[in-house]
């Protein structure tokens, strides 16, 4: 789409090993992927040199072997950047991007409830959005994960065992 | 002996006190809804609601102080009753007459604020204790302009007794009308002591549920709520004689009835300052109590002692 | 006073509608610091989503929050639509639209009246709200319901507007445009609301952008951003309306902007009900959506409401994320609310016209133990009354079948 070119440009210019990935859904809708090895870069880039520095959303995604998280960056014209990246399972820790945007707090805490990834670097504060008796280990977003598992693993009755 | 019993248990003292009470609430809730284009209550709901109260379950914090806790209500109803009975009725004579018992009817009317205070103080809760601060505060704001603002008319009259300031204005046609400004300031620091909108801030509902009454319950509740009602019927008399001097001497019933006018228009105005006003700030509160009541009030007496020297000379 | 008090705001209080807790600490009436907890409205929706198809979804997320449920049904569905390729009938987008402002027009009076009782205004609580029940008839007239309208169908609306309706729908604009004209006034001149509302809650526009406030909220802080006018979704690429904000960048210039979108929601309904075109209600929606996936934006009459949903060919989607603007605004509120005096605590809270509903979502209730039956529920109780109390009522008879 043409009004999108200049962003799309910019961005095979400075990250041509992103150039294959990047879709234009369709105006104002850029969707891209990226290692995670790059990602923290290019996320400045995009809020700096892109201008897309609103964040609206952080979405993670069960992918089998794979955690996959999408940034949905904006700008003030109406873009939408979606920058989608993935660390393996195995490895299931990502970084805060808190000091850039502190915006995506509560969202950052929501990936470490429902999905069990680490944020490295995110200040200690209260969970969020799980009841404080939540057990661990239980994951609920996970696509492993169903009502069942609570049988085995209940919720906690004491206050004292509970992490707030 | 058995008359002044009388007096005292049944008119004018505490059977009409309560009656009166009540009814003033009804006609202030009933004013208030229907400026707000609601139905309001019918007229036998305050007592519905009082009785209501009375058989409820009584809860005492844990941490509260049992005894101080269930005696403040009792004291906060006796003091404002007893306010009551200093103040004219039908005739210029109050029920206990004594030299300046228009000051002793203001201290009087200060103890139940200050039963607000220590029910707060002793109810060993996070709202209460809030909530009993910020009384205090407002006293010390509304307390000065409202003292000042009252004395006012006394100093033209030469005493602070009810008998002689109504008999000084009955003797000289429209010289109260002089009294207006004190009678804004008046009018407004009582909106202050009963704690309605815009002063209702030690017990703003939207910040500290019920300020220092959060812990109370059922029948000590209602007897908070009666003494509440009760000031308001006792503050709107202390008004009446004071700022509205006239109609004392024509008899029983013409003097109940012009008194009952005095203490409806007196509840018309507090409840349409309800109505059309927003809950201030407590620093807005001192600040508008301090920065324009008490000029205000100070103003009224300077007027008053400059007319009363040039009328002795 | 040395000692600092922490006064609990929540999960229970007058001041909120929802269950939310604010610690705030005090320093006398001046507030120290707040903590903000959430998630006391988590119901699993997301995950939900995950294990129904798309045609429940929709219901579903209608019901993530009671006052945009229509916001939320219509995001949801625009990427669901995105993602199938459907092409919406021009009427069915003018319709949405036109739901969509009459749910603004009441959820902002709503805002109107919960902000002026928050600041002890009680009147204007009762005049407001008594307005919004014309828009509330009007609502249930055109779809049947006062709230939960599920006008939405995939591929288009399930309803469409008489020519009746229509001249019901803007003899109301009018008594409701009259309506807001006083309330305007009122707020620009009422001494006290003014002196509560102004300089109370600031938030700079740096900060605005920082901890990403969305809608009303950011525009009372100089930032000028509507989807509305951003996205042009729905019908919204065909009227004309302006993007009303405010450099007052407090709570007084967020009233200020939402009786400001008020005025405009008259405006674009009269446009859209003239421009109605004809056309069919609906496209024919397949079941099973192919493989993709998009992101959906809506100004929700809070902010901007984002779903993303990712489909995988069968009829049930791979994941649904939504973020509702209450969960962007509610971080700015410590910010807001640094240096200020608890008594606006409440009306700070209340200015981002929360709704945590919408922002907690999520879990179903599953776990066996802690649900009770009524039988239980009941049994506890007369236990609890025995044992505490003294009171037996086993003997109360209910007045329904056990």
């Amino acid at each position: 789409m043409e009004n999108n070119h200049p962003i799309v440009e910019k961005i095979r210019s400075a990250y041509p090993q992103v150039a294959e990935s990047i879709k234009v859904q369709r105006e104002n809708r850029i969707w891209m992927k990226i290692d995670y090895a790059d990602f923290r870069k290019f996320l400045e880039f995009a809020a700096s040199d892109l201008k897309t520095g609103i964040f609206c959303m952080l979405t993670g995604l069960d992918d089998k072997e794979n955690f996959s998280f999408i940034y949905h960056m904006a700008d003030l014209n109406g873009i939408m950047l979606n920058i989608e990246t993935s660390v393996p399972k195995t490895n299931a820790s990502i970084a805060t991007v808190t000091d850039m945007f502190p915006a995506a707090e509560l969202q950052e805490r929501e990936l470490t409830d429902l999905l069990g990834v680490a944020i490295e670097g995110l200040p200690e504060g209260q969970r969020y959005p799980l009841p404080d008796n939540w057990p661990d280990g239980e994951y609920p977003l996970r696509k492993d994960w169903d009502e069942s598992r609570l049988e085995k693993n209940p919720l906690k009755e004491k206050a004292e065992d509970c992490n707030v | 002996m058995i008359l002044s019993l009388i007096k005292i248990l049944i008119f004018p003292g505490f059977l009409f006190v309560f009656v009166l009470a009540l009814a003033a609430e009804y006609a202030d809730r009933k004013l208030y809804a229907r400026m707000q284009t609601r139905i309001g209550p019918p007229w036998f709901q305050p007592f519905a609601d009082f009785v209501k109260l009375l058989s409820k379950e009584l809860i005492i914090p844990e941490l509260a102080d049992r005894t101080i806790f269930r005696i403040l209500p009792l004291v906060a109803c006796a003091a404002v009753a007893a306010a009551f009975l200093f103040i004219p009725v039908y005739n210029p004579e109050s029920l206990f007459s004594f030299k300046g018992n228009i000051v002793a009817v203001i201290y009087i009317l200060t103890i139940p604020t200050l039963t607000y205070f220590l029910a707060g103080w002793y109810s060993r809760s996070l709202y209460s204790l809030i909530g009993s601060m910020r009384v205090l505060t407002q006293m010390f704001s509304y307390e000065v302009p409202l003292l000042m603002a009252v004395l006012a008319p006394g100093i033209l009259a030469s005493s602070w007794t009810f008998s002689e300031v109504i008999a000084f204005y009955g003797s000289k046609g429209s010289l109260f009308c002089i009294n207006v400004i004190s009678f804004v300031v008046a009018v407004i620091a009582v909106q202050g002591k009963l704690e309605k909108v815009p002063f209702d801030i030690p017990e703003a509902e939207t910040e500290i549920v019920a300020g220092t009454f959060t812990e109370y319950t059922g029948p000590l509740y209602a007897y908070f709520k009666l003494a509440m009602n009760i000031q308001t019927v006792s503050a709107a008399a202390l008004l009446a004689a004071v700022f509205m001097p006239f109609g004392y001497n024509l008899g029983f019933i013409l003097g109940i009835i012009i008194f009952l006018l005095k203490i409806f228009l007196i509840i018309v105005i507090l409840a349409v300052v309800r109505t059309i006003f927003a809950r201030i700030r407590m620093d807005q509160m001192v600040m508008f109590c301090w920065k324009y009541l008490t000029p205000l009030a100070l103003l009224q007496i300077l007027i008053n002692i400059i007319i009363k020297a040039a009328a002795a000379q | 006073m040395s000692k600092k008090l922490v006064i609990p705001i929540g999960p229970q209080h007058p001041a909120l509608k929802e269950p939310a807790s604010f610690d705030v600490t005090l320093q006398g009436e001046k507030v120290e610091n707040i903590l903000v907890k959430l998630g006391y409205n988590h119901r699993g929706i997301e995950k939900a989503c995950e294990s129904k198809p798309y045609l429940h979804d929709l219901y579903l997320i209608e019901r993530v929050c009671g006052i945009c449920s229509h916001s939320h049904a219509t995001c949801f569905l625009q990427a669901v639509e995105e993602i199938a390729g459907l092409n919406i009938p021009m009427r069915a987008k003018y319709i949405r639209s036109l739901i969509g402002e009459m749910e603004r027009i009441h959820s902002h009076l709503l805002w109107l009246g919960v902000a002026a009782h928050e600041i002890g205004f009680d009147t204007l609580l009762m005049y407001t709200w008594r307005d919004r029940e014309i828009i509330m008839d009007l609502l249930a007239l055109l779809t049947g319901n006062r709230v939960n309208y599920a006008v939405n169908v995939l591929g288009g609306v399930r309803k469409d507007i008489s020519e009746e309706e229509k001249g019901q729908i803007l003899k109301a604009m009018d008594v409701l445009e009259e309506r807001t004209k006083y309330y305007a006034h009122v707020t620009t001149e009422e001494i006290t609301i003014k002196k509560r509302l102004s300089k109370v809650g600031y938030l700079s526009p740096e900060d605005a952008v920082k901890m990403g406030a969305v809608g009303p909220t950011g525009r009372a802080s100089k930032i000028k951003r509507d989807i509305r006018a951003e996205d042009k979704y729905a019908a919204y690429g065909e009227v004309d309306f302006k993007v009303v904000s405010d450099d007052n960048c407090d709570v007084y210039g967020r009233a200020l902007v939402r009786v400001g979108e008020l005025m405009e929601a008259y405006s674009i309904i009269r446009q859209l009900i003239k421009k109605l075109p004809d056309t069919p209600l609906k496209v024919p929606a397949p079941l099973k959506i192919p493989a993709g996936e998009a992101i959906s934006r809506y100004e929700a009459p809070r902010g901007e409401d984002v779903h993303y949903v990712r489909a995988n060919g069968t009829d049930k989607p791979e994941r649904v994320k939504l973020r509702a603007p209450t969960l962007a605004n509610v971080q700015a509120v410590s910010t807001m609310l640094k240096k200020g005096y608890l008594a606006d605590v409440t009306i700070v809270i209340a200015a981002i016209d929360p709704c945590f509903s919408c922002t907690d979502r999520m879990i179903i209730a599953v776990d066996g133990k802690s649900e009770m039956t009524w039988k239980q529920l009941r049994e506890h109780s007369i236990n609890w009354y025995k044992k505490n109390r003294g009171v037996d009522f086993t003997k109360v008879k209910l007045g329904m079948k056990e």
